[in-house]
């Protein structure tokens, strides 16, 4: 039977998907223009380009996960980076909720040895198209997949992209061993070491200590939070020469040799959970050599989770992740392995960080010479690309990509603006080399799609949600405070809150854990903010702040609505949510200039920042939207939609 | 006695070369075979073949006893605890021919290890080459001579516990003879980069671990060097568990089929 159905696959051609994560239709527009991206304007020329409606919010997570399904939130689940639990009001990360159940531990000497714990699944909810394309004998390969992470089974081929986590569980935690002094603010574990001189030689050079890799999983209670002294580490040693400006770093078994100011290749660091390794952890990094002399400086990567030995599955099924460190060498697992952190705490330059994002793209091109190997006529294949989406974050305040004569972002350093203005067209450039090798890697009758989730838009005044609810009067703390956390809400005289960076809830009674609000009265209050938020104005500027407020009903459509904000705020370009308010937090003021690193934003309202599509063949119709482009795929193989899919097929001639 | 490794290795060379460049599988194959003959003969010669084949009745009997009278307890109690005695007088008579293969068999598995268990080099691709010197000695004199077609990569790093690091690039694919000095004494130290399948020397020791890893002949007792090492990638093994895992795993279970096979017509019992 699936030879038969494999048959009928192969009868038609094949297709390909390049998903860059962020590419701009604007600024892909300039750039055909000026004649610096070839391959996407042969694309352009010879099929289509066009605008791609992206998901509300224009998220990475709940974009892709629209993508991968065909249905909006409403269907998937996913409305945002970080979701809120109703009883508690605390965030939660999205695409893995709590596992529900009690967990079954023994105790012995101190450990606590798991009899039954529940697990932790992916919230994505829907049928991913690459199981339908499975099922219907189609050969899939989908590399580096955003938001599939917990891996959920499934006999395609699925390489976990953005959500994997690091060996600690986390997005990625950088470590720099230092004996220079850090800001405590720093995302990274800034070990403060002390360099030796064992041989009395007058010259210190000898630095014995320890990288933390995964939480010591034997000695937590089941769902505790890992405090810093609770993860497992792995003895790592430098020796600086006492003549050179080089250092030999030790792993275990391994060692390499680096001079200052390079990166060392992976390195395996192993970590025993039970003693005499009875369950070791394996883990890869990377070390920079960032200063030998006169200071101490080296940076290891977040410890990615071996290919070789999987401490978690990253893929599905579970052996192709060691299938493809056999084939291409050790890669990249963690989710987004571009260390923004370390840019964003100072610890990177953006030389530095550039040359770490170069690393990241020769991981991908690797992945993308195997794809281009394994794919088989009549097959389908996806890469996702984080570079732009990534770059343009960091990169955007070095000046604006979109809008030349823009003024300059409140985070712009006249030293080091001029020599990175253009850093964000370069990354366009290398993806139009990919593209280029894409062209020519796969049978002349494979269509070929390039598309992006979101476009960009600059980022230059944070906005404090919180803050202007507590101004509006609809957010109280306790005590007559007028800053602080979600744990310092009054909830007894609260009518709504912001958790996530687009999403606005209601105080609901009966829904929420301390609920005051009437879910009769529900609607007029929801009026009553989206005509305040739509009327917010910038002080210095008198822009508008937000461009759209919409309620979830009116967004979403499927079996999952009810888990979603309440309301969905649509900023205007320019603006967004602040990291703190994100979180819950509530500030002082309402408004702050964006002085951070993280400069691009696209956290917007979805019109403001459509995404590309682009077609090797040309199309019919406009204004399609992700769902349609999950639908084109399905169409394209023949494979029924399911009644839940909501986009249309694109009619490519 | 590890000076014995470099002339056992060179008699190994001319047994394993002529069959083996080009075409592992007879050796790997071929050797496994050997291997089980040679144990079937020493286990005929050394063991008591008597007692061994009455130590084996025994177990069948009682086993034949627990069968009979599975409702008995005290029969079944009573052959069980006779099953475990004599499990232990036949493991017993075993030790003896075990001991006397032990050597011939972990020289075979070791020279087939050398020869087939890991990969050269890359060309191109940089690898360290660690130093060690005895206790106590410091690293600081250590030089590195490299041949043509390989580059030192980054200077060196020396240590003050006596290890000296030489970052090493081949640019061109052989056996490399590498030159390392402490003083007034040369080692040599080969590496193997690039080119087809072949013997690679991960490491050059005066240790017992020069035993386990035989490619070169041990570095003499009273070196001041104590090991010379390059990490070496492990051979793919196709369906078997690459390096040296697959060469063990191939042999002790091809040599066993063989050993299973061949017992009764060479009139072994075991």
């Amino acid at each position: 039977m699936m030879a038969w159905l494999s048959a009928a696959a192969f009868a038609q051609p094949g297709m390909f998907v390049l998903g860059v994560d962020g590419m701009d239709p604007v600024i892909l527009q300039r750039l055909i223009d000026q004649g610096r991206v070839p391959n996407l304007a042969k694309m352009a020329r010879e099929g289509a380009f066009q605008p791609l409606g992206t998901a509300n919010p224009p998220q990475s997570p709940v974009a892709w996960s629209t993508f991968v399904t065909g249905v909006d939130p409403g269907g998937h689940g996913i409305f945002d980076f970080i979701h809120r639990d109703p009883a508690t009001y605390h965030p939660i990360a999205s695409a893995t909720p709590a596992p529900e159940g009690e967990a079954t531990v023994f105790r012995l000497f101190g450990y606590v040895l798991p009899i039954s714990v529940p697990e932790a699944g992916n919230n994505r909810g829907g049928t991913p198209f690459w199981d339908l394309l499975h099922k219907a004998g189609v050969p899939v390969e989908v590399y580096r997949i955003p938001g599939n992470f917990p891996v959920p089974e499934s006999e395609a081929k699925v390489l976990s992209g953005m959500g994997t986590p690091d060996l600690r569980g986390g997005y990625g935690t950088y470590t720099l061993f230092t004996d220079q002094p850090v800001p405590s603010t720093s995302k990274g574990d800034i070990i403060r070491v002390q360099v030796a001189d064992y041989d009395l030689d007058g010259i210190p050079d000898t630095v014995d200590t320890a990288l933390k890799g995964a939480p010591d999983v034997l000695h937590l209670e089941p769902g505790q939070v890992p405090r810093d002294d609770d993860y497992l580490t792995a003895r790592v040693s430098f020796s600086v020469d006492p003549e050179h400006e080089t250092v030999a770093v030790r792993t275990g078994d391994g060692v390499t040799v680096l001079r200052e100011g390079e990166w060392s290749p992976w390195m395996t660091v192993s970590y025993d959970a039970a003693p005499f390794g009875l369950m070791p952890i394996e883990g890869i990094v990377r070390f920079y050599a960032k200063e030998l002399r006169p200071g101490f400086q080296i940076y290891a990567s977040p410890v990615n989770i071996s290919p070789a030995a999987p401490a978690m599955p990253l893929t599905s099924p579970t052996d192709w992740a060691t299938d493809l460190l056999d084939e291409i060498g050790p890669y990249y697992t963690q989710g987004m392995p571009e260390d923004t952190n370390a840019l964003r705490d100072g610890t990177f330059t953006d030389d530095e960080y550039l040359k770490q994002v170069g690393l990241v793209q020769e991981d991908t091109r690797r992945v993308l010479d195997r794809a281009l190997d394994g794919f088989k006529p009549g097959s389908f294949g996806f890469l996702y690309v984080s570079d732009i989406d990534l770059q343009c974050h960091m990169m955007w305040r070095h000046g604006d990509p979109k809008t030349p004569d823009a003024p300059p972002h409140p985070a712009m350093d006249p030293a080091t603006a001029a020599a990175h203005a253009g850093n964000i067209d370069h990354f366009y450039e290398d993806v139009d080399e990919l593209v280029g090798t894409v062209r020519a890697g796969l049978p002349a009758d494979t269509r070929i799609i390039v598309m992006s989730d979101h476009g960009f838009q600059p980022f230059h005044t944070k906005f404090h949600l919180n803050a202007w609810l507590r101004d509006a009067g609809l957010l109280v703390l306790k005590d007559g405070a007028t800053t602080g956390s979600l744990t310092d809400v009054d909830w007894s005289r609260t009518k709504a809150y912001g958790v996530g960076f687009n999403g606005l809830y209601l105080n609901i009674r009966g829904r929420e854990g301390q609920g005051i609000v009437d879910p009769a009265a529900a609607g007029a209050l929801e009026a009553e903010i989206r005509a305040g938020l739509e009327g917010v104005l910038a002080p210095e500027t008198g822009a508008r702040v937000v461009r759209r407020v919409v309620s979830r009903a009116q967004a979403y459509h499927g079996a999952r609505v009810a888990e979603a904000p309440d309301l969905v705020v649509g900023y205007d370009a320019g603006f967004g949510n602040s990291d703190e308010s994100t979180l819950g937090m509530v500030t002082r003021a309402v408004f702050e200039p964006n002085r951070e690193k993280w400069s691009g934003n696209h956290l917007m309202d979805p019109e403001v920042v459509p995404g590309v599509l682009l077609v090797d063949r040309p199309i019919e119709g406009s204004g399609h939207d992700l769902t349609d482009l999950t639908a084109t795929l399905l169409e394209h193989f023949g494979v029924a939609k399911p009644a839940e899919y909501v986009g249309q097929p694109i009619t490519i001639r | 006695m590890t000076f014995l490794v470099g002339p056992i290795t060179s008699v190994f060379d001319v047994l394993l070369a002529p069959f083996g460049h080009g075409w592992p599988w007879f050796d790997l194959v071929l050797w496994p075979l050997v291997g089980a003959v040679i144990a079937l003969v020493v286990y005929k010669y050394v063991s008591n073949q008597k007692a061994i084949a009455a130590a084996k009745d025994r177990i069948a009997l009682h086993l034949y006893e627990v069968r009979l009278f599975p409702e008995d307890l005290r029969i079944v109690l009573g052959s069980t605890l006779k099953i475990l005695w004599r499990n232990a007088v036949y493991v017993g008579h075993n030790l003896l021919p075990m001991a006397v293969m032990l050597a011939p068999m972990m020289l075979l598995i070791t020279q087939l290890v050398s020869h087939y268990a890991f990969a050269p080099t890359p060309v191109g691709e940089p690898v360290v080459l660690q130093v060690a010197l005895d206790s106590g000695r410091p690293a600081s004199s250590v030089q590195l001579e490299v041949p043509n077609g390989v580059t030192l990569d980054a200077p060196p790093v020396r240590t003050a516990d006596g290890h000296a690091y030489f970052r090493l690039r081949g640019d061109v694919a052989g056996d490399h003879t590498l030159v390392v000095r402490q003083g007034s004494e040369t080692q040599t130290k080969v590496w193997s980069v690039g080119g087809e399948a072949r013997k690679v020397s991960p490491l050059r020791t005066d240790s017992l671990e020069a035993w386990l890893y035989p490619g070169e002949p041990a570095l003499p007792g009273d070196s001041s060097f104590r090991e010379l090492r390059i990490a070496t990638a492990a051979q793919p093994m196709h369906w078997l568990p690459d390096g040296e895992g697959g060469i063990l795993l191939w042999f002790f279970a091809l040599s066993l089929l063989a050993g299973f096979a061949l017992a009764k017509p060479m009139g072994v019992t075991f």
